[in-house]
């Protein structure tokens, strides 16, 4: 050894020697670390390595029940689908479904029993001693006022509670910080039953929206989205037709940005409006109304248009016509909810609607009463208020909070109250503000860790199974209630006594049916409703208690955020990183300003405005936008967590610190309040938005068509502008790409392929963002987290473009989404300009991206006129990196069949590449070929408006080559010649004259 | 002798089960004394598929069953190895040193941690099933090599992309890159 070896670096070598003299011997590919295969102890019947299997369950994210199947693949749940035989969902989820997935194996989660010791911090314990513990606290409480606070819970779980409580001497409560207080009151004070009825948007003409998210958040969105866009998707067959849908709120939601038209009524003159209609149709028999309606007369009287018109601001001619439009549809649907109804008169709002409805014949034809949705069920906001005074008064002895967070929602009432309490107990799964308060806490399991039985509406039995093995101690709480009840037995065996057949001696046989099926489904009979016969408080008052008050104050409304909900989503990061649909903000809270209000203020974007309510203040970032009227503001809710995690604790501000706690007169709270807004000394910061422009600046990337111009559409027609190509030009453009095809036809270009292909429906997609979040999942897509969506550095393959629509006054009318993903172009831009050819174009059309032959030049991002090409300027999978986007136990979420990209590599949407190559493999096992409809990509398959239709163009009998051939149909940026494989088809809207308040 | 039982095969396709009467031409397993000199990695328990696959004769996919449904060949659970040896104790003192450690596993419920010696990078996608489809169920040995005479599991072909591409070259099927990268 002549060469001088400093001995540090001689350890080293031999270090490396010594301990992968295994690994390199092994596998002889390179120095990866030794892989050990553990076998089974007993193979399961049902699972094939490699291969997935599938289980039904319910999700339980929202109160809407709908069915989920689960990818299981060797005992790791890896995405959610939409169970195709549940009647709420038809086999469609929306984002905070898909995202189930992270609660599950969120690295926050409580992972085993944890008690409050002396010094005030919580500390480990077993579930015996938590147990014994906690029977003594229970017989000690007796008498002394026990209360069990539970979410929407419709279900056996509910049941055994109720049970339960009963035999202490307890009572049961539900919370929901929506809890749709006003529809009940006002369906009550309308028809006399206080229960929610089932809604068929598939079937209406005409759609009208007072304040009703029926498209984020309102009862079913999932089920209603895809009801929608049956009936307002253009529908080419004879006649043309879509229904028109009308927008009345004073700010555009997700739901609102897909209306033909915004009337941006003042807050809190829906319902007038909706009175006002009525009287329109029913003095110029517009309708064959109801006979009882007559009685109607006297409150409609004084709501003819002219008198009312300028209190709205809406004019007289456009409230005729709206009345006219919904009344000759044949079809009208009027729905009230969200905004409008989130005032002191929202339940006189309510009312009013639901007399439209009435008049127009909607009761009993598209509104069903007799379906009783589960979220109409539970306790009120005016209850939760007297049991909050009740806690503070010292009534309550011993509490207990399960899937609720009433601390984050009612924060300053409702912590207070919590530290009069004795003794409060917490089954959360994690650390949130209710459970960081309380004195013990017993980890439920995950809704897909368990068993369980509930009734999203009559008619309905949701069925719930574990899907994986619990990932941590916990236990099911139905287990603990029966325990702590001194019954024997499982929460397995209870629900299955009380939801299984009469005979037991079919069981086995029942459950491997119902199981499999996801739940027991029927249809609840249609309860007929007639008007109520005291309709004295119909009329909403135009009393401006919630307007401001004095000329420094606004009104503020506070919405719920479609992701985040009423902050439950925020620990998860695929819900926090998926982009706003309609502020394209993500992971913080902001503010919408009107651009007049914003000009007159001197603000710009990003400035913080701190918002002071008489119940408490906050400051939120400016969003400066046209779709919300000059004298709103609006913030939404779901950030500002106090605990919850690493990904939701101390991010931006909580939009309940706004509001009070006093209920309204219906019982509901109040969302919309006034407040002082004033500009901070705070320095600006730069929003994290993935937008770009939010005009769409002429370049043909959405194309809109009206109602007249679609209808006049014939096979052939090219209604879209491209450009010509110049005589010059035209052998290069025209014959290039294909001669370079036709050189190129060797090996294994030669012969028949299928060319896969996408198309877009743009009138079916609402901007929903569902596939953004099931992209996600299914291709394990890092999330970056905020400082990194801030540098645009956002990873996010498909993404939705919001496109305000204008009429001809500027004045925005709704907003055009569209997804943006790779289009797999036939004459790429990308793939010429890579040097190693990791970018190239597969025989059967994709352009395919090789991983491992990526040295990540980016030259192929920069080519892309699309932008639609990712770079990993971080390694997100590193192990405690600083941009980790998996930590343990959230890369169990991730798919086998997807490689897991490192830093330096480029990616992008690649047509789920693993499901074509699943589906051919399949079909060689079995000896035919791939059919159109077998290869289902993760956005098509998750989107509740069935806007996307995946397949192969050269397959001419294909839905999706039919689809390319529609007139509507165009390529983005087609005068590029980049020849893509996504044909959009062009969104058409019920244009009419419009109106603005 | 080694006791033979009626074996009922899990996936038992393509092979024929072997009758006695062909005991002549039998391949009969060597003593190993020095496994020293055996190449591959050591494994936990001493498996020799000279004896199982090459002497007994049974079948690849008794074992590894998921390979002609599935891209993993699967490794066989526990209960598949006491299947037999719960009543197949060894003959030799160092067969029965070994087959103690499988019921004492199964005893315990700790199955062993096999070293794997065919390995993929992360990046590559592997489908067993098209290759057995295509090249059928007694081909295991055209990558694996002669396993039915190997005492140790040894890795025999270098599993490098031009080795594979090479193979798909000469039966003319795909070699498109993103069949296997994606």
């Amino acid at each position: 050894m002549t060469d001088s070896i400093d001995r540090r670096r001689f350890l080293k070598v031999l270090g490396v020697t010594s301990a992968g003299a295994a690994a390199v011997t092994a596998c002889g590919i390179g120095p990866e670390p030794t892989e050990r295969l553990i076998p089974y102890l007993v193979q399961p019947e049902d699972q094939i390595p490699g291969t997935a299997t599938y289980y039904a369950t319910t999700c339980r994210e929202c109160a809407a029940g709908c069915g989920v199947r689960v990818r299981v693949r060797e005992g790791r749940a890896v995405k959610l689908e939409g169970n195709p035989d549940s009647p709420i969902n038809r086999g469609r989820l929306c984002a905070r479904g898909q995202a189930a997935l992270q609660g599950l194996y969120n690295p926050d989660r409580i992972s085993h029993p944890l008690v409050r010791n002396a010094s005030g911090t919580f500390e480990a314990i077993d579930w015996d001693g938590a147990l014994l513990r906690l029977s003594a606290k229970v017989r000690e409480a007796q008498g002394k006022g026990i209360v069990f606070l539970t979410g929407a819970e419709q279900s056996t779980f509910g049941d055994l509670v109720d049970e339960w409580m009963k035999q202490v001497g307890g009572r049961r409560m539900s919370y929901e910080a929506f809890g749709f207080e006003a529809l009940r009151a006002g369906n009550r004070m309308a028809f006399g039953t206080a229960t929610l009825p089932s809604y068929d948007f598939a079937n209406a003409k005409y759609v009208l929206s007072f304040g009703a998210d029926f498209l984020d958040t309102w009862l079913s969105p999932v089920e209603f989205q895809n009801g929608f866009s049956r009936a307002h998707a253009f529908d080419a067959g004879r006649p043309a037709s879509m229904a028109k849908f009308v927008y009345v709120g004073p700010r555009l939601s997700l739901t609102g940005m897909n209306a033909d038209e915004w009337i941006a009524a003042r807050p809190g003159t829906e319902g007038t409006l909706a009175l006002a209609m009525a009287q329109v149709i029913m003095s110029q028999h517009l309708a064959r109304v109801p006979a009882d309606a007559s009685r109607l007369v006297s409150v409609l009287g004084a709501h003819r248009p002219s008198a009312v018109a300028q209190a709205i601001g809406i004019d007289e001619a456009t409230i005729v016509r709206l009345a006219r439009e919904f009344a000759r549809s044949g079809g009208g649907l009027a729905v009230a909810g969200g905004m409008a109804t989130q005032g002191a008169n929202g339940a006189a709002t309510v009312a009013a609607v639901n007399i439209l409805n009435y008049v127009v014949g909607a009761v009993g034809t598209l509104v069903k009463f007799g379906a009783d949705l589960a979220i109409g069920s539970t306790n009120s906001f005016a209850e939760l208020a007297t049991l909050t005074s009740d806690m503070a008064a010292g009534r309550v002895a011993l509490l207990f909070v399960h899937g609720t967070n009433p601390a984050h929602s009612l924060p300053g009432a409702f912590q207070q109250a919590l530290d009069k309490v004795a003794y409060k107990v917490s089954f959360s799964s994690y650390l949130d503000e209710t459970a960081a308060a309380c004195d013990l806490i017993l980890p439920d399991h995950h809704p897909l860790e368990q068993w369980g039985a509930s009734r999203p509406r009559a008619g309905i039995t949701a069925l719930q199974q574990p899907v994986v093995q619990p990932v941590f101690d916990t236990r099911p709480t139905g287990d603990v209630i029966l325990k702590l009840a001194g019954k024997a037995g499982t929460f397995e065996e209870y629900f299955k006594g009380k939801v299984g057949p009469r005979v037991q001696n079919n069981a086995d046989q029942f459950w491997l049916e119902k199981l499999a099926l996801g739940g027991i489904y029927g249809t609840a009979p249609t309860r007929a409703v007639r008007l109520a016969t005291d309709l004295s408080a119909v009329a909403p008052s135009l009393e401006k208690t919630s307007g401001p008050a004095g000329v420094e104050e606004q009104t503020v409304v506070v919405f719920p955020h479609p992701a985040l909900h009423d902050g439950r989503g925020a620990n998860k990061p695929w819900l926090q990183e998926l982009p706003d649909p309609v502020s394209k903000i993500a992971w913080h809270s902001w503010v919408e300003v009107h651009p007049d209000t914003a000009a007159k203020w001197g603000l710009a974007t990003g400035d913080f405005l701190l918002l002071k309510s008489p119940f408490g203040a906050q400051k939120f970032p400016t969003w400066i936008t046209p779709s919300v009227r000059p004298d709103v503001l609006a913030v939404p809710t779901g950030q500002g967590h106090t605990a919850y995690g690493r990904y939701a604790k101390d991010r931006s501000a909580n939009a309940f610190e706004l509001l009070g706690a006093q209920a309204t007169a219906y019982g509901g709270r109040a969302f919309i309040v006034s407040a002082s807004a004033t500009k901070t000394a705070e320095h600006q910061r730069k929003l994290a938005t993935i937008e770009g422009n939010a005009r769409d600046l002429g370049m043909g990337t959405t194309e809109v068509l009206p109602l007249a111009r679609a209808k006049a559409l014939r096979p052939g027609d090219h209604p879209f502008h491209f450009e010509e190509t110049p005589e010059y030009a035209k052998d290069a453009v025209e014959w290039w790409a294909e001669r370079q095809h036709e050189q190129a036809e060797i090996g294994n270009y030669k012969g028949e392929q299928p060319r896969w292909g996408l198309a877009i429906d743009l009138s079916k997609c609402t901007g929903c963002s569902a596939c953004v979040t099931a992209c996600y999942a299914e291709n394990n897509i890092p999330t970056v987290g905020e400082e990194l969506t801030e540098r645009r550095r956002e990873m996010a393959w498909l993404r939705l473009e919001r496109y305000w629509r204008v009429d001809e006054h500027d004045n925005v009318q709704g907003a055009v989404s569209q997804p943006m993903l790779c289009q797999q172009c036939g004459n790429a831009p990308c793939e010429p300009v890579c040097p190693v050819f990791a970018a190239y174009h597969t025989p059967d059309g994709l352009n395919g991206q090789v991983y491992n032959r990526c040295v990540g030049t980016r030259y192929c991002s920069n080519n892309c006129p699309y932008k639609v090409r990712y770079f990993n300027w971080y390694n997100y999978a590193e192990r405690d990196g600083k941009y980790e986007a998996f930590p343990e136990p959230l890369s169990m979420l991730l798919n086998p069949d997807v490689t897991v990209r490192e830093k330096g590599v480029m990616e992008k949407c690649t047509f789920c590449v693993q499901r074509i190559r699943g589906a051919q493999n399949q079909a060689r096992l079995e000896n035919r070929n791939v059919r159109d409809g077998d290869i289902v990509t993760a956005c098509q398959q998750t989107c509740p408006s069935e806007a996307i239709v995946f397949g192969d163009l050269n397959d001419r009998h294909s839905r999706v080559f039919e689809l390319a051939g529609n007139p509507r149909g165009y390529h983005v940026l087609a005068g590029l010649n980049t020849k893509p494989a996504i044909t959009y088809l062009a969104r058409v809207v019920a244009q009419d004259t419009t109106s603005h308040g | 002798m080694v006791l033979i039982l009626a074996l009922p095969p899990a996936a038992l396709s393509g092979q024929q089960a072997q009758s006695a009467s062909s005991q002549s031409s039998r391949y009969q397993a060597p003593v190993i004394s020095d496994t020293g000199a055996l190449k591959g990695p050591r494994q936990p328990i001493f498996f020799r598929h000279d004896i199982h696959a090459g002497q007994d004769q049974i079948p690849c996919m008794y074992c590894h069953y998921s390979a002609s449904i599935s891209s993993e060949p699967g490794i066989p659970s526990l209960q598949t190895c006491i299947g037999c040896h719960q009543l197949i104790g060894g003959t030799t003192p160092a067969h029965q040193a070994e087959i103690k450690k499988v019921r004492d596993a199964w005893r315990e419920r700790k199955p062993p941690e096999w070293i794997r010696v065919h390995a993929l990078p992360g990046f590559v996608r592997f489908p067993h099933m098209r290759h057995i489809k295509a090249l059928g169920t007694t081909a295991c040995v055209t990558c694996h090599g002669d396993v039915q005479k190997m005492a140790q599991v040894a890795q025999v072909s270098t599993l490098r992309m031009g080795w594979c591409v090479s193979c798909h070259v000469k039966n003319n099927v795909t070699r498109d890159c993103s069949v296997c990268h994606y």
